[in-house]
C-alpha cells in the first residue's frame, strides 16, 4: 500500500520541508510559525549559555538540582512512551479499530522523544562528552545509564517501524516483531526513567518501585491525550473531514473508554501517593504538604483530571467532539504540571543542610528554563506540521486514507 | 590498601569554621562553595531551643550512592577509599548531587552563593579553567578532581587527595602534630585549632582513629541510609549527630 506521494529518501524529506515552508497555505504558515518560535527560543538559549553559562538556570547546589528543563524532558519522554503504547493497541494487541491512529502515534512518538532529548542535551553541562564517556564507563549500576540505553533502542525501533509503515509494510513478520520490540522498549524506557527517581532512597518523595509503575501508567495517559489533540488538529478540528475509519473511531466510545480508564488510574495513583505522603511522619516527606498548598496542584487535579474524567464517562458528552478535545487539552496540561510537581517536588526537602536552607526549598524557573520548555514544544509542533503535511499519517493497512484537508489549519 | 577515614570530635569542635576556610584556600574554592562546611541549625522551640553546629565534609562513603548513579563513571572510588570526580569525564548531569544524602556536591556553574560580585567574572580565566582565583594552589589534577576545575562539572571534597596520596605507604595515622606527616594531612585536619579532627587508616586496627571509634563509640551521619560514611563523629556528652534533615516538625 505504498503511498507514492510520501518522500522516501533523505533528499526528498528535506525538499519537502523547503516546499512546506514556501507553501502559502495555513499548514505552511503553521510550520513557519513554529519554526520561528523554535529558532527564537533556540537563539535565546544559546545566547544565555554562551554569555552567562549554566548559571542562567535557577538551580543550585543546595537547592533544586534538577529544574524545569528536566521535568520538560520527562514530560516529552513519557508522552513518547505513551504514544507507543497507544499505537500498540493496534500493532501489537491486534485491536484493529485503533489502526487509523497507529501511524500518527508512531510519528508523534519519534518527534516527542527527539524534542525531549534536545531539551535534555541543552541542560547538560557537557552533552557531547557523554557520547564517549557513557559507552566507555558502562556503569550498569546507574538507572540513568539504562534509561539512556532503553530510550535509544526505543527511538531506533520507532524510526524503523515508521519507515516500514511508510513502505506500506504493516503486517509482515518483521513489522510485527519491530512493533512488539518497540512496545517492550517503551515500557522498559519509561519504567527505567521512573527508577532514575524511584531508586533514590535518600529522597523519600520519589523512593520506591511505585515511581516506575506511576511513570508507565501515566505515560499512557499523556500519550492518549496527545493523539486525540493531534488527530483533531490534522482535520481542522472537524470530524466530518476525517476518513471513514478514523471518523468511526473518533465517534465511537472505544477510545473514550480507554481515555477515561487511564485518567481514573492516574487519579488513583496521584491520590494514593499524596495520601501516604501527607499521612506519614517519615523524615523527608514534608514536601507533600507544600505541594498540597500549591494552587497549580489543584488545577492539575480538579480541572485537568477530575473534570475530563467525568466528561469522558458521561455517555452524551463522551462522544462529543468538543468535549473530547477539551478533555484532551486539559489532560495534557495536567500532565505537564504533574511532571513538574513530581520532579521539583521531590527536591523540596533539603538534603542534610543547615544555615541557609533550614526549611523547604523555594524554586521558580528562570527565563532560560522557560525558553527550553518553549523550545521543546515548538520543535514538536514544527515537526508535527511537517509530518502531517508530508506523510499520510492517517493511513491504515486496509487502505489509503483520504488526505487530511488542511493540516493543522485551524490551529494556525 | 589504606582506607582513609576521618573522626570529628563534636565535644571539641567549637564551630569556628577554620576548617572551612582552610579547605577553601587549599582547594581554591569559590565563595560559598564549601567542600567542607560547618552547618548551624536550631533544634527545638522556645523556651528550650538550642543552636547547634555540625561540621560536614564529604563522607567518602563505603557504599557511595554518588558513584553508583554516575552514568559515566566520572565519580569513582579510588584505591585508598577516597571518592573522587574525574573532571574530564563528568557531563554535568547532576545525578550524583541528587543521590548524595549529605548534600556535599557542587555544580560549578551557578549564580554566586552570596550576593555581590560574581567571583568567576571578577577573576575570569582565559584558559580551560572555570575561573582564575588569585590564591590558586600549586596542586592541579583534573583526573582526581583537584585544583581549579573546568566549567560545567561537579566538584566535591577529595579528602585532600593531592596531600594524602603522597603519604608513606602503610601510615596508620596522619597526625598533624608529627612534622614528618603534616604536609600529607588534609588541610582541615591541620588547621583545626582545638584538634577536633583525626585522619587515618580505618582498615588498620592499630590506628588512633580506629581506636577512637571503638573506644568512644563513633557514629555516622544518617547511617540508616546505608551509605556507610568513612567519616565518624564522637558525640561524647552533649554533642549530637542529627538524625534527620533538621526541618521543623509537621504542623497538623
Ligand atoms: S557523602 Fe555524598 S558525595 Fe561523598 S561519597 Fe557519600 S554519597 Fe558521595
Ligand atoms: S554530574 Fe558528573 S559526576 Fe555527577 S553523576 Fe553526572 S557525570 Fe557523574
Amino acid at each position: 500500500m505504498r503511498n507514492k506521494t510520501e518522500p522516501q529518501t533523505l533528499g526528498e524529506l528535506l525538499a519537502a520541508s523547503v516546499a512546506l515552508a514556501k507553501d502559502p497555505s495555513a499548514a505552511g504558515r503553521w510550520f513557519l510559525g513554529s519554526m520561528a518560535v523554535l529558532a527564537a527560543s533556540f537563539a535565546f538559549v544559546l545566547y544565555q549559555l554562551v554569555a552567562v553559562g549554566h548559571a542562567s538556570f535557577n538551580t543550585s547546589s543546595d537547592g533544586v538540582n534538577w529544574g524545569m528543563a528536566i521535568s520538560t524532558y520527562v514530560f516529552f519522554a513519557l508522552t513518547s512512551s505513551g504514544l507507543t503504547m497507544i499505537a500498540s493497541l493496534a500493532t501489537v494487541f491486534g485491536f484493529k479499530q485503533f489502526y487509523p491512529i497507529a501511524k500518527r502515534c508512531i510519528f508523534l512518538g519519534i518527534i516527542t522523544l527527539v524534542a525531549g532529548f534536545s531539551v535534555l542535551a541543552l541542560e547538560l553541562g557537557h552533552p557531547f562528552r557523554m557520547l564517549w564517556t557513557i559507552p566507555t564507563g558502562m556503569q550498569v549500576m546507574s538507572p540513568m545509564f539504562w534509561m539512556g540505553v532503553f530510550y535509544a533502542i526505543d527511538l531506533v525501533l520507532l524510526i524503523i517501524k515508521f519507515w516500514l509503515m511508510l513502505k506500506g509494510d504493516w503486517d509482515s513478520p518483521l513489522s510485527h516483531q519491530v512493533g512488539n520490540a518497540g512496545f517492550v522498549a517503551a515500557i522498559l524506557a519509561s519504567g527505567m526513567l521512573g527508577l532514575v527517581f524511584g531508586s533514590m532512597a535518600m529522597r523519600p518523595m520519589w523512593y520506591g518501585s511505585f515511581a516506575s509503575i506511576y511513570f508507565i501508567l501515566t505515560a499512557a495517559l499523556s500519550g492518549a491525550a496527545a493523539i486525540i489533540v493531534t488527530t483533531y488538529m490534522a482535520y481542522d478540528f472537524d470530524r466530518k473531514q476525517m476518513p471513514a475509519e478514523l471518523k468511526t473511531l473518533a465517534s465511537s466510545n472505544q477510545f473514550t473508554k480507554v481515555f477515561a480508564a487511564l485518567i481514573g488510574i492516574t487519579l488513583v495513583m496521584i491520590v494514593t501517593r499524596f495520601w501516604t505522603g501527607l499521612w506519614s511522619n517519615m523524615d523527608g516527606l514534608e514536601g507533600f504538604n507544600m505541594l498540597l498548598r500549591d494552587p497549580l496542584f489543584h488545577v492539575e487535579i480538579w480541572v485537568g483530571l477530575v473534570l475530563p474524567f467525568f466528561m469522558m464517562l458521561s455517555p452524551n458528552s463522551g462522544l462529543n467532539k468538543t468535549s473530547q478535545l477539551v478533555a484532551a487539552f486539559l489532560v495534557l496540561g495536567a500532565m505537564f504540571i504533574n511532571r513538574y510537581e513530581f520532579v521539583i517536588g521531590g527536591q523540596l526537602v533539603p538534603m542534610f543542610k543547615g544555615n541557609w536552607t533550614n526549611s523547604l526549598i523555594a524554586y521558580t524557573p528562570s527565563a532560560i528554563e522557560w525558553a527550553l520548555t518553549v523550545l521543546g514544544v515548538a520543535m514538536a509542533l514544527a515537526c508535527y506540521a511537517y509530518g502531517e503535511k508530508v506523510f499520510d499519517l492517517s493511513s491504515t493497512p486496509s487502505g489509503k486514507a483520504a488526505e487530511p484537508s488542511g493540516a493543522v489549519r485551524a490551529a494556525g | 590498601m589504606a582506607k582513609w577515614g576521618m573522626v570529628i570530635d563534636l565535644e571539641k569542635c567549637t564551630g569556628c569554621q577554620a576548617c572551612t576556610t582552610a579547605c577553601s584556600m587549599e582547594n581554591s574554592r569559590l565563595p560559598g562553595e564549601h567542600w567542607q562546611d560547618v552547618i548551624f541549625y536550631n533544634e527545638g522551640e522556645h523556651p528550650s531551643a538550642q543552636m547547634k553546629w555540625f561540621p560536614r565534609p564529604c563522607m567518602h562513603c563505603e557504599n557511595p550512592s554518588c558513584v553508583a548513579v554516575c552514568p559515566t563513571r566520572a565519580t569513582y572510588k579510588a584505591e585508598d577509599g577516597q571518592v573522587l570526580v574525574d573532571w574530564e569525564r563528568c557531563i554535568g548531569c547532576k545525578y550524583c548531587m541528587i543521590a548524595c544524602p549529605y548534600g556535599v556536591r557542587f555544580y560549578t556553574e551557578e549564580k554566586p552563593a552570596y550576593g555581590g560580585p560574581d567571583a568567576k567574572r571578577v577573576f575570569a580565566a582565559d584558559d580551560g579553567h572555570s575561573w582564575s582565583p588569585p590564591w590558586k594552589g600549586p596542586a592541579e589534577d583534573w583526573k582526581h578532581g583537584v585544583g581549579v576545575q573546568p566549567s560545567d562539572v561537579v566538584s566535591k571534597c577529595t579528602f585532600c587527595y593531592h596531600r594524602v596520596a603522597k603519604a608513606p605507604k602503610g601510615t596508620a595515622d596522619l597526625d598533624p602534630q608529627n612534622p614528618a606527616l603534616r604536609e600529607f594531612t588534609p588541610a582541615c585536619v591541620v588547621t583545626c585549632p582545638p584538634g577536633a579532627r583525626m585522619f587515618g587508616d580505618l582498615s588498620n586496627p592499630n590506628s588512633e582513629i580506629a581506636k577512637a571509634i571503638g573506644n568512644k563509640n563513633g557514629v555516622r551521619l544518617l547511617d540508616q541510609l546505608g551509605n556507610k560514611p568513612q567519616v565518624y563523629y564522637l558525640t561524647g556528652e552533649g554533642g549530637a549527630v542529627p538524625a534527620n534533615r533538621s526541618l521543623p516538625p509537621k504542623k497538623a
